[in-house]
Formats: structure tokens, sequence, C-alpha cells
């Protein structure tokens, strides 16, 4: 019989206390992973926000990092908005009224217009145009948690995904000419229910605001994984035709837009008009890099005093050095705490039980069993305490990720599911095992020094 | 001329007192036991039989004097080798049966042939429970077995690993006067059978009286007869 059978038997022997050992062991370990996974499943979905198909965006001036998450994230209040006219800076000389290249048309390749301060049922509305989807594209923060952790011990490349285009569960994405199109993200249409061609009415400022006029859904996106999932987009022509959207000029009493007649609306005027951000592509200037573009773009606008421009990637890196690090850091902490204690409860478990052990030790070494074989046996069954403790909470910390999963989306937007990892946990399960070892260590040698013939009487 | 398998020389062993004062219990100029031979050996309580078959067994060293076990020394071996040659050549029968309670019959077997030379060989294990009359109860933990046949398993552990001895301390004072000759015939004859020498300390005079060789302890144990 092998040790590990021998210790393993002992284990069964003290199937109680072994198993509540194991228990608070699992329930400790459980409660790291699950903490663990929803920290890293936050952080990841960060980083694949900021990983959106555009790499600035252009709005009113104020806290850059609150434009981000406003913007990107459907979080946070707008800061203001910007002028139509400023918007118009970034357009081609065919997409203007005057015909003449905006002043930043030149390092732009794709502005897209924002507008928000409405809401659909507590999730955020954004009046775009159909360019949002057409143009733009979403992912490339990364590859998932262990991925990533597997890609930087192999000394590769993070594993960053290229972004991927927008696609559509079902339907198909509003035309610009339809004004009261909107198109929903994948959570908002399961968790409320609406299929394509129904009928919803945002509200104003907020969910018990003015109801506005209705729009109807014609296409409902499929899951991506990031904010756009609990966003509800509308055509911005329809957005500006509701009442409060429009822009007061110089005094003049603000009279709502008439409502469409036969069909037909007729479109905001320009001077009444307000974005609340751009989202812009830089376009690569001949001979120049398209980072170089970008920075002269931003410099030029940060230097005017319409806007400012934000990247998003280089402000979810300050949110992610100033509060998630810190936070994982803390994590981290909490983690080997439990474990500690965890650690501790298989020593308390273990010294425990050593009187009982000292006999059968005595018996062992009676029968020819060394030192060495006794101190062997009695850390196998830390060892196997400590791992079967540490699997099973592994798996209950799953199990417990995809039971709150739901509750976390729902309040977060962050998708969380049973597969959902962290490449910190994989270091779990060693580490548990380091420190029974420690554990088992006191309980060990008492074994090892176990006095035989006292024991056998 | 038959073959020692246990020599004792000169051999002494005393406690310290926790008063301070040193109580000498075993004062041997020599013992003998050889090969095949069964021998009982009695004595009075405190006569030093307990602490005579853990000095031959090597879990405790005595402080003078030669332990020749199958003709090698312990006083002179490491702890680990004496640990090795208790598993491989002593087979111990204990008063208490000294059963692992979370091991059933077979694993109490298995267990003492992990710790000798050999390989674990689980139908050797079932051999020797069948042989003591225990085939059909190989799966059964001490607790699921009765007194007589906890002995029996005791016994077919002793001989695990084809011991050249086997060491028997009080096998019969756990059990009642009418198990008494079954262990000790268990005893005798599945050493016979298996050409083991046999050493079994009693203070029964009824059971040393079934033995061909009868020592008393007072009568080569001079501490047991003077005291210090």
């Amino acid at each position: 019989m092998s040790l590990f059978g021998i210790a393993w038997r002992n284990i069964r022997q003290r199937l109680l206390t072994s198993g509540l050992t194991a228990l608070s062991l699992a329930l400790g370990v459980a409660l790291v992973v699950a903490t663990l996974v929803i920290g890293n499943v936050v952080t990841e979905a960060f980083k694949s926000g900021s990983g959106l198909g555009y790499n600035m965006i252009v709005g009113a001036k104020g806290s850059p990092l609150q434009l981000v998450l406003n913007s990107v994230y459907l979080v946070s209040k707008p800061i203001e908005n910007v002028a139509w006219s400023f918007y118009e800076e970034f357009l081609p000389a065919d997409a203007r009224p005057d015909g003449v290249a905006g002043r930043f048309a030149g390092s732009v390749q794709t502005a897209v217009p924002i507008c928000m301060g409405d809401y659909f049922r507590s999730y955020r509305v954004v009046g775009t145009n159909a360019a949002y989807f057409d143009r733009l594209s979403f992912g490339g923060g990364g590859a998932s948690g262990l991925a990533r952790w597997w890609a930087s011990l192999l000394g590769q490349s993070a594993g960053v995904t290229a972004p991927r285009p927008f696609q559509f569960a079902d339907g198909r994405n509003f035309r610009d000419d339809e004004y009261f199109g909107g198109v929903l993200g994948s959570e908002v249409a399961s968790r409320l229910g609406l299929r394509v061609g129904d009928p919803f009415s945002p509200t104003h400022g907020a969910d018990d605001g003015l109801v506005h006029d209705p729009f109807t859904v014609t296409g409902i996106l499929a899951r991506t994984d990031t904010p756009v999932d609990r966003g509800v987009y509308v055509n911005m022509e329809g957005f500006y035709l509701q009442e409060g959207h429009a822009k007061p000029i110089d005094g003049a009493p603000v009279v709502a837009p008439a409502p469409p007649a036969e069909g037909v609306a007729t479109p905001l005027p320009r001077e009444q008009r307000e974005v609340t951000a751009i989202l812009v592509e830089t376009a690569s200037m001949p001979g120049l890099p398209a980072e170089l573009t970008a920075m002269g773009l931003k410099t030029a606008i940060n230097e005017g005093r319409d806007g400012q421009a934000a990247e998003p990637i280089r402000e979810i890196s300050v949110l992610l050095g100033l509060f998630v690090r810190p936070l994982e850091l803390l994590l981290l902490l909490v983690t080997v705490l439990v474990v500690i204690v965890s650690a501790i409860g298989i020593l308390v478990s273990m010294v425990g039980s050593s009187l009982e052990r000292s006999r059968d030790v005595a018996v062992m070494r009676a029968l020819g069993a060394s030192r060495r074989h006794v101190l062997a046996t009695v850390l196998i069954e830390a060892v196997i305490l400590a791992l079967g403790g540490g699997l099973a909470g592994w798996a209950l910390g799953h199990l417990l990720v995809a039971a709150i999963g739901p509750l976390i989306t729902t309040n977060a937007g962050v998708s969380a599911t049973l597969v959902s990892s962290s490449p910190t946990e994989l270091l779990l399960v060693p580490f548990l095992i380091v420190l029974a070892v420690l554990a088992g260590l006191m309980p060990a040698l008492a074994a090892y020094r176990t006095d035989v013939a006292k024991w056998l009487g | 001329m038959p073959t020692p398998v246990i020599e004792l020389e000169h051999v002494q062993k005393a406690f310290a007192m926790p008063g301070g004062e040193t109580v000498a219990v075993l004062d041997i100029d020599a013992f003998t036991l050889h090969e095949t031979e069964q021998v009982a050996l009695t004595g009075q309580s405190g006569s030093g039989k307990s602490t005579l078959l853990h000095v031959i067994s090597g879990i405790m060293r005595p402080d003078a004097g030669r332990v020749r076990i199958a003709g090698r020394d312990i006083t002179r071996l490491g702890e680990a080798s004496t640990d090795r040659l208790r598993a491989d050549t002593l087979g111990l029968v204990f008063q208490q049966f000294n059963l692992l309670p979370g091991f059933t019959a077979i694993e109490n077997v298995l267990v003492a042939m992990s710790f000798g030379s050999g390989k674990p060989d689980r139908w050797r294990a079932a051999d020797l429970l069948a042989s003591v009359g225990l085939g059909h109860r190989l799966h059964h933990k001490p607790a699921e077995l009765s007194i007589g046949q906890q002995q029996r398993v005791a016994v077919a552990r002793a001989l695990a690993n084809r011991p050249r001895v086997i060491l028997a301390d009080e096998p019969t004072a756990s059990i009642d006067t009418a198990h008494q000759d079954q262990v000790i015939d268990l005893l005798t004859t599945t050493c016979a059978e298996n050409d083991v020498a046999l050493l079994v300390v009693t203070h029964s005079p009824d059971v040393a009286a079934r033995f061909p060789k009868q020592l008393r302890l007072e009568d080569f144990n001079r501490a047991a007869t003077h005291p210090a």
C-alpha cells in the first residue's frame, strides 16, 4: 500500500473532521475564486471596451475620464454638449452644407456623433447615425484572462484581438432616413423582451421623465460582451425631434418640433443641434504614422475652446491604475489571508487529531515504518485535504460566479459566466499546497517524534 | 545446530524517573532464541517483559550491550536500517491487537507489507488472512470483527513480510479463557507452518504451559530480581 493510500485511509477514518476541514477550505477558496474572477471580468470588460474601433473621443471640456466613461461605458453623466458646428469641423466637404472640408477633416477617417440624456427603462439611449454600426467596430481589448496569462508565460504578445464589425442577431441597422428607427443591444433586447418591429418610447433625463415619441426596433445586435450590449441606439434625427432636445437660440422660445406628418419628418435645423460626443477614428496622414496624426489632432482640439479630445485607452489605463489595480491588490491580499486562515484550519484539524493519530503512528512504526514514512504520510494527508478542498472550492467559486452572473450583468453590465476566469486563480491551488505542507509540518513533526514504546503500552 | 535469530549480550536498560532517580529494568547477560524455536517468557508485572520486547524489536535502544537480530547487531545500525530490519525480520503481535481502525483486515496486512523490502502483495495478504480463517472477512474493518477475529488479523499481519521471528506481547491478556487456547494454537501452528520462531510474553502460567520451552524473566534479568 502506498503512502498516498495510507494517508487517504487516515483521512477517511476521520471523515467528519477531515470533511469539515476541507469544506471550510472549499468555502474560503470559493469566495476567493469568485472575487478574483469577478474582479478580472470587470478589468477585462474595461479593457475590451477601450479597444473600440475608434481611438479618440471628442466632447465638451471637463474630465476626460468622465467623457470616456459616459461615451464608451454608458455610465456617469455627460459633461455637456458641444455645438453641431464643432462636429462639422470633423466632416469632409461633401458632408457639409458649405461644401468646404472641416478644420479637422484631414486627420479624420470616421467621425460618429452621439447624443445622450434619454433613458429607456433604466438603459441609456444613444442618439447616433447609421455609421455607428456600419463603420465602427468593437472588441480588440485583448484575449480572455487565461489566454492573456498563458501568452505572457510563453513570452508572446498579450493576445490582443482585432476589432470586429457589429453583427445583428436579428433585423438590421437603421438607415439615416429612418428617423424613428432604433437598434437594441443584446442585453436590452433579452431583458426587456423586445423584438424587431416592436415600438419603444424613451424618457427624457430619467426613467420617470417626459415620455418621448415611440421609435421602432429595426435590429437587435449580436452579443458583444461590451457596454454596447446595454445600449439603446436611436436615429439622432428622431432623437433631435423629441421635446427638450432642441437647443434654444438666442433667447428665442424653445418650440418643440412639429410631429411627423404622414410619415415625413422635418429635420431639426443645424443651429439648434448639439452633440454629446464625437467618436473619432483618426486617419493616417501621408507619410505620418496614425499615432502622430492622433497626437496632432488631439493637441489641436485641446488648444481650442470648443471642446476636448480624450484617448479611451489612455483614460482607461489611468482608471485601472488609480482604482482597479489597487483593488486587485486588495483582492490578492484578501486571497492570501483567506488561504492562510484555511491553512490554519488544516493545522488545527490535524493537531486536534494528533492524539488519535499517535497510536496509529506507533503501530506503523512498530510494523517497520520509518520516521520519514510517518512524516510523509501526514504531509500527504495535509496536501490531500488542501487539494480536495481547493479544487472543490475552485469549482464552487465558478458555480457561484455562474449563479450571480446574471445579477452582475444586470447591475454592472459585465458578462460573468461559469467559464470566466482569472489568471491569479491558477496560482491558488499550488499556493494552497505549499501552505498545506507548512500547516501539516507541525503535526507531521509531532508524528515524527512519536514515542512508539509509550503508545504501544 | 539451530541458528540463533535473537541474541542478547550484556544488555542493560534503565529509565530516569521524574525525581531524577534511575530505575534499572533490564540487566541481562545473555538471551538467545533460535530459528523455529517457540518460547514462552513469563514474569511478574514490572519485571521488564515489554521493555525486553521493545529492545529486541529495536523500538527502544539498550543503554549497553548487544542485540543481534538474524545476525545483525541492531545497536550499531541507524534508526532507518533498524526500522527496515524490524519490518523484514520481526512480526509483532500486541496485547491490544493494535489494528489500524480505519483500515480493513486486508489493508492492515498490506500496510505492514508496505514497510518491508518486498512489494505489497494483495494475493498473499488475502492468502494469509484465509490461512487464519478470515478469507471471508477481508474487507471488514476491525470494529466489524470479533475480538478473536481481530487477533487473527494481527497474526496474519505479523506474518506479512515473512519474518524470522514473531514477538507476541501478552496476546491473550485481552481475551477470555475459552479463546486463549485458540489464540495460542493459532500462533504456534502458524509459526510452525511458516518456520518462524515465536517468543510469547505472558503473565499466565496456563498459557506458558502450552509451550515446549518456558523462561522466567526473573531467572536471567538481574534487574528484575534485584531492582536498583
